[in-house]
C-alpha cells in the first residue's frame, strides 16, 4: 500500500506492505534505530512513539493503521540542534545507563507532560508503569521528570 | 578530590538521549545479510530428516547452515580463557536436540523477514526422547543419553575448619532451599554481527563481557590464527551476566566464513529467554548449628544445581558457590557437596554476581531461622556471627582487610528505624487479620576480582595527544553502568585534568591492550581501575621527565598542574601538554607515553546490608514493599550517583526474584518465554530504594575503592524473602514466593 503519514512534523510517503509492525517501518525502512524493540508484545516499553498525542507502543501498530496520523519519535524531539528539555534532564540527572529503555522512557515521559504538565509522583510512576528499566530502579528516571515538570 | 565521589552522566548519555547510539542490532554494513534460526521444538530427541528446500527456494535466501554443512566440533560457552579445562558439549548447530530452543539450523538471506519466514518452511522429522525438566528426574535416571560424559556430575565438595565438639547444648536448624530459574532480561536482547573480509579476518561484533575471551573461544572452534580474528564490543544495553558466555557469536561466525559477506543475528525476547541463558535452579538442604547464644559453630549445606541442556559453567558455578562461606561470617566449621545434573531445559549460566546471591539466599534464611528458633534479634544474631576488620578468610587464608560489616548493620539498624519498627509491626499484625507486616535484614559478602582463585592482572597504556589530552587503552566492556565514565574520572583525578580531556577506547582486540580475564567478578573497577590509576601516575612522571629533558632541569623540581608544566627554578617558563608532545616530537623524538601491568595481590572482603519492610495481603498473597534501605561497604564511590542507581537496581532485580521472576515450564518441556508471564518489578510497584554508602577509601583499589556493581545485588532476594517470612512467621524459601505460594502455604497452615 501506499502510506500517507506525517513522521516528526514532515509529511512522508512510502510503499510498504500493510501489515508491517511500525517499529520495522521506522528501524528498517526509515532507519530510524532510535525506536528499540525489547519485548514485542507491548510489555516492556522499550519501542514507545507517540501517535497524535499518544504514547503507543510501536511493536503493535501496523502501517495500515497509520494513514493520516501524525507519529512523533525520539529523532524528532530535538527542535534546531536543540535537545528537548526532558532529554538534557534525563543526562543530567544521570537517568541514563545502558540506554536500551531511555527513548521508550523519554517518549513516555513526552506524552505525560503533554497531557499533564504537572504529574504528582504516583501519576509519573503510572504513566512509567508500562516502560521497564532493568538497569536502575527507577530513582533517577522519576526524578528527572519531576524536575522536568517542575522547570516547564 | 575534584572528581572521584562526584557524579558524572555515562559517558555516551547525549547518543542515548538521543537515539543515535548505534547498538549491535542497530548496525548496518556493506552488504550485510540477516540470519535467523531454527530451533527445537521438542525437548529431548534426534532430527531424523530435516528438508530445507523450500527454504532455498523463497527469494532473497543465500544459505542454510545445519549441523551437516557446519563446523561439528564440540564446545563450551563458557570458554573465554586460552586453554580452559571444560568439558565440550555442545555444537553450534545439534542434530542431538536437547532442550526447546536448542539449535537445529538457521538461514541466512536479504532480509531478517525472509530469513525468519525461510526458517518456518524447514521440515523436521524428530525421533523423541524422554526428557527430564527437573534435576529430580534426572538424578533417577530419567535421562541417561543426553552425552557422553553422562548427565550428572557428583564430584564437587570441601571441607573447611574443624567441627567443634557439641557439648550437649549446640542448637541445629535444618533449612531447605529452591531457586527457580531467572532470566537476566537485559532490555536489549541478544544481537551479534560477523564480516569477513578478504584479508582472511573475521570481525565479530557482539555486546560482550570479553573481546579476547571471544577471540580464544572462536579460533579455537574454527582453528584460526589469533591475529585473523577480531572482536569489538559494541554498546551493551546491559549484561547482569547474560553476555559473558557465547551463543550468537559462534553462529554469526559459521555464517559470514560460509557466505562472506556481513551477517547479522538479532534474537528477539522470546528467543533470548528460551535459546540462550538462565541462572540456574537450585534446591539446598542444610543444617545450621549454633551455641545457645548464638554463635555460629557449623554449616553442613547439600546443593543440587540444575545445568540445563549444556554443562556451561555449571561445574564452575557450583564450586565457587562452595567458596562463598567464610566471606560474612565467622565460625570454625563448614562442609560442602554438590551435584550438578543436566535438564532438558534452557541452559543455566552466569549471573549477577556469580552465586554469591543464591549462597545468600539460602545462608540468610538459616540465619532467619536461626533467629527466631534462638529468640535472638535478626540483626543481633548477624553482629555475634559477622567478620570482623583484618579476619582470615578460613578456606584461603587471605586477610579480609577493611571489611565493614558490623557497621554496615549497625548504621542499617538506625537507618531503618528497626527497633521502633519492630514494635509497631507487632500492633499492626496484631490488628490486622488480612494485612500482614514484617522486616527482613540480610548481609552479603563477596569478591573483588579473581585472586587468590586465578591470576588477575591487567596492562593499561596512556599516551598524551598533540592536544595534550589524554588517550587511555585498557580492555573495557561497559555493560552500561558508567564503568568508561569511571576509568575517565580515576584517570582525571590522578593526571589532575578535566574528566572529558581523557578518551577511553572500550574493549577491541585489534585497538585494546591483551586482557585475558575480562569484565567479570566485580575486577573492572578494583583491579583495572587501580591499574589505570597507576599508569596515569607514571604518565605523570614521563611527562615530567620530558619536559626536564626539553628545559634542561632536574626532573625533581618538575610541577605539573592542569594541562601544563613547569619547572620550580624557572616558573614563568610553562609549556602546555600540548607544547610538550610538539617539543618531544620535533627534539626528544620521543613518545610521551606509559604502559603499566598491574597485577593483583588482594582481596578484600565487602559487602552489602539490606534492609526490607513488606506488607502480604494474606488474603491474595501479593507482597508490597513498604520501605526499603540498602547500605553498601564500597570503600570509595567513584561516580557516586552511578553506585547509587546500581544499587537501587540491584535491589529491584533481587525483590523481583525473591517476588516474581522465573522461567515456567509446562509439562511438554516448553517455557513460558515472554514478559507477559515473566513479571519485572514496574516503576508503579519498585519501593523507592533508599541507599547509604560507608567509605573508609582504605583498599589497595583506585583511591580506596572498592567493587560495587555485584555486590549490591548479593543481599537483596533474602532481605525481602526474609521480610515476608518475619510477616507470616512462616519457613518459605521457595523463590520466587508468588501469591500462588503464599497462599498456597498459608491455606495448608490453617488445615493443619
Amino acid at each position: 500500500m501506499t502510506l500517507n503519514f506525517i513522521l516528526n512534523g514532515r509529511p512522508t510517503e512510502l510503499e510498504v506492505s500493510p501489515d508491517k509492525r511500525l517499529l520495522d517501518l521506522l528501524r528498517e525502512d526509515l532507519g530510524l534505530t532510535g525506536t528499540k524493540e525489547g519485548c514485542g508484545e507491548g510489555e516492556c516499553g522499550a519501542c514507545t512513539v507517540i501517535i497524535d498525542g499518544e504514547a503507543m507502543h510501536s511493536c503493535l501498530v501496523l502501517a495500515c493503521q497509520l494513514e493520516g496520523k501524525s507519529v512523533l519519535t525520539i529523532e524528532g524531539l530535538e527542535q534546531n540542534g536543540e535537545l528537548d528539555k526532558i532529554q538534557k534532564i534525563f543526562i543530567e540527572e544521570t537517568a541514563i545507563q545502558c540506554g536500551f529503555c531511555t527513548t521508550g522512557m523519554i517518549m513516555s515521559t513526552k506524552a505525560l507532560l503533554m497531557h499533564n504538565p504537572h504529574p504528582t509522583e504516583t501519576e509519573i510512576r503510572n504513566a512509567l508503569a508500562g516502560n521497564i528499566c532493568r538497569c536502575s530502579g527507577y530513582t533517577q528516571i522519576l526524578r528527572a521528570v519531576k524536575r522536568t515538570s517542575e522547570e516547564a | 578530590m575534584v572528581h572521584v565521589g562526584k557524579s558524572y552522566p555515562i559517558h555516551d548519555a547525549l547518543g542515548k538521549a538521543t537515539g543515535r547510539t548505534v547498538y549491535a542490532g542497530d548496525m548496518e554494513l556493506k552488504g550485510m545479510l540477516h540470519m535467523a534460526v531454527l530451533f527445537s521444538k521438542i525437548p529431548h530427541g534426534f532430527v531424523k530428516k530435516l528438508d530445507y528446500s523450500k527454504a532455498m527456494e523463497l527469494p532473497g535466501v543465500v544459505d542454510v547452515l545445519y549441523y551437516g554443512n557446519t563446523c561439528q566440533k564440540e564446545y563450551n560457552r563458557y570458554h573465554s580463557q586460552y586453554r580452559q579445562d571444560l568439558i565440550h558439549t555442545e555444537r553450534i548447530f545439534n542434530q542431538h536436540v536437547r532442550f526447546v530452543g536448542d539449535r537445529i539450523a538457521a538461514v541466512v538471506a536479504t532480509t531478517e523477514e525472509i530469513a525468519r519466514k525461510a526458517v518456518s518452511l524447514i521440515e523436521v522429522e524428530y525421533e523423541e526422547y524422554s526428557f527430564a525438566l527437573d534435576a529430580h528426574e534426572t538424578l533417577e535416571g530419567k535421562i541417561d543419553n543426553m552425552d557422553e560424559h553422562g548427565s550428572v556430575f557428583g564430584s564437587i565438595a570441601n571441607e573447611v575448619g574443624t567441627r567443634p565438639e557439641n557439648d550437649g547444648t549446640f542448637v541445629e536448624v535444618d533449612t531447605t532451599t529452591h531457586i527457580d530459574r531467572i532470566n537476566h532480561m537485559a532490555m536489549e536482547t541478544h544481537a551479534a554481527v560477523a564480516e569477513f573480509d578478504s584479508q582472511g579476518e573475521l570481525t565479530i561484533y557482539s555486546p560482550n563481557q570479553t573481546v579476547y575471551g571471544i577471540r580464544s573461544f572462536i579460533a579455537d572452534l574454527f582453528d584460526m590464527d589469533y591475529n585473523k580474528v577480531r572482536v569489538v564490543k559494541t554498546t551493551m544495553g546491559g549484561s547482569f551476566g547474560g553476555k559473558q558466555e557465547w551463543v550468537l557469536e559462534p553462529l554469526v561466525a559459521a555464517a559470514a566464513l560460509r557466505v562472506k559477506r556481513p551477517v547479522k543475528l538479532v534474537y528477539n525476547r522470546e528467543e533470548s529467554i528460551r535459546s540462550t541463558y538462565c541462572r540456574a535452579p537450585m534446591y539446598f538442604k542444610n543444617k545450621f548449628t549454633f551455641t545457645p547464644d548464638g554463635k555460629l559453630q557449623d554449616v553442613d549445606c547439600d546443593l543440587l544445581l540444575d545445568a540445563g541442556a549444556y554443562l556451561g559453567n555449571s561445574i564452575n558455578y557450583a564450586r565457587t558457590l562452595g567458596s562463598k562461606f567464610f566471606r560474612t561470617y565467622r565460625y570454625p566449621h563448614e562442609t560442602f557437596h554438590a551435584q550438578v545434573a543436566l535438564t532438558n531445559t534452557i541452559v543455566s549460566g552466569a549471573f549477577r554476581g556469580w552465586s554469591s546471591p543464591e549462597f545468600n539466599i539460602n545462608f540468610e534464611h538459616g540465619m532467619n531461622m536461626a533467629a527466631r528458633k534462638l529468640g535472638i534479634d535478626p540483626i543481633e544474631l548477624r553482629l555475634k556471627n559477622v567478620i570482623h576488620e583484618g579476619d582470615i578468610e578460613l578456606s584461603t587464608g587471605l586477610n579480609l582487610g577493611d571489611f565493614k560489616g558490623r557497621q554496615v548493620l549497625e548504621l542499617g539498624r538506625e537507618k531503618f528505624d528497626w527497633e521502633n519498627r519492630k514494635k509497631e509491626i507487632a500492633e499492626f499484625n496484631a490488628q490486622n487479620k488480612r494485612y500482614k507486616r514484617g522486616m527482613g535484614v540480610s548481609l552479603g559478602g563477596h569478591v573483588n576480582g579473581f585472586y587468590p582463585a586465578k591470576p588477575d592482572y591487567t596492562r593499561v597504556d596512556m599516551c598524551v595527544t598533540e592536544s595534550g589530552t589524554v588517550r587511555c587503552g585498557v580492555t573495557l566492556h561497559d555493560h552500561g553502568c558508567g564503568t568508561v565514565t569511571a576509568f575517565k574520572m580515576i584517570a582525571a583525578e590522578e593526571l589532575g585534568i578535566e574528566v572529558d580531556q581523557v578518551r577511553i577506547q572500550e574493549g577491541d582486540t585489534a585497538v585494546t591492550p591483551q586482557d585475558f580475564v575480562g569484565c567479570f567478578s566485580s575486577r573492572t573497577t578494583y583491579v583495572m581501575g587501580r591499574a589505570t590509576q597507576e599508569c596515569a601516575k607514571l604518565l605523570k612522571e614521563r611527562i615530567k621527565e620530558h619536559f626536564a629533558v626539553e628545559r634542561g632541569c632536574d626532573v625533581a623540581d618538575v610541577v605539573l598542574d592542569g594541562m601544563t608544566v613547569y619547572s620550580t627554578k624557572e616558573p614563568d617558563v610553562v609549556y602546555t601538554w600540548s607544547d610538550l608532545v610538539y617539543a618531544s616530537q620535533q627534539r626528544y623524538q620521543h613518545e610521551i607515553f606509559a604502559s603499566y601491568e598491574y597485577v593483583s595481590k588482594d582481596n578484600p572482603g565487602v559487602c552489602g546490608g539490606h534492609f526490607a519492610y513488606v506488607e502480604v495481603d494474606t488474603y491474595t498473597g501479593m507482597v508490597k514493599i513498604l520501605d526499603y534501605l540498602a547500605v553498601q561497604d564500597i570503600g570509595q564511590a567513584i561516580n557516586r550517583e552511578i553506585c547509587i542507581a546500581q544499587t537501587q537496581g540491584a535491589s529491584v532485580m533481587g525483590a523481583g526474584a525473591a517476588l516474581t521472576e522465573h522461567v515456567h515450564y509446562r509439562p511438554n518441556g516448553v517455557p513460558f518465554a515472554n514478559l507477559k508471564d515473566y513479571h519485572l518489578l514496574n516503576s508503579f510497584e519498585a519501593p523507592s530504594v533508599r541507599v547509604e554508602l560507608i567509605e573508609n577509601h582504605n583498599t589497595e583499589g583506585p583511591f580506596g575503592a572498592k567493587t560495587i556493581g555485584e555486590v549490591c545485588h548479593v543481599p537483596a532476594s533474602a532481605a525481602v524473602v526474609g521480610a515476608v517470612n518475619d510477616a507470616l512467621q512462616s519457613d518459605l524459601n521457595d523463590l520466587p514466593l508468588t501469591p500462588d505460594k503464599i497462599t498456597a502455604y498459608l491455606k495448608n497452615r490453617e488445615e493443619r
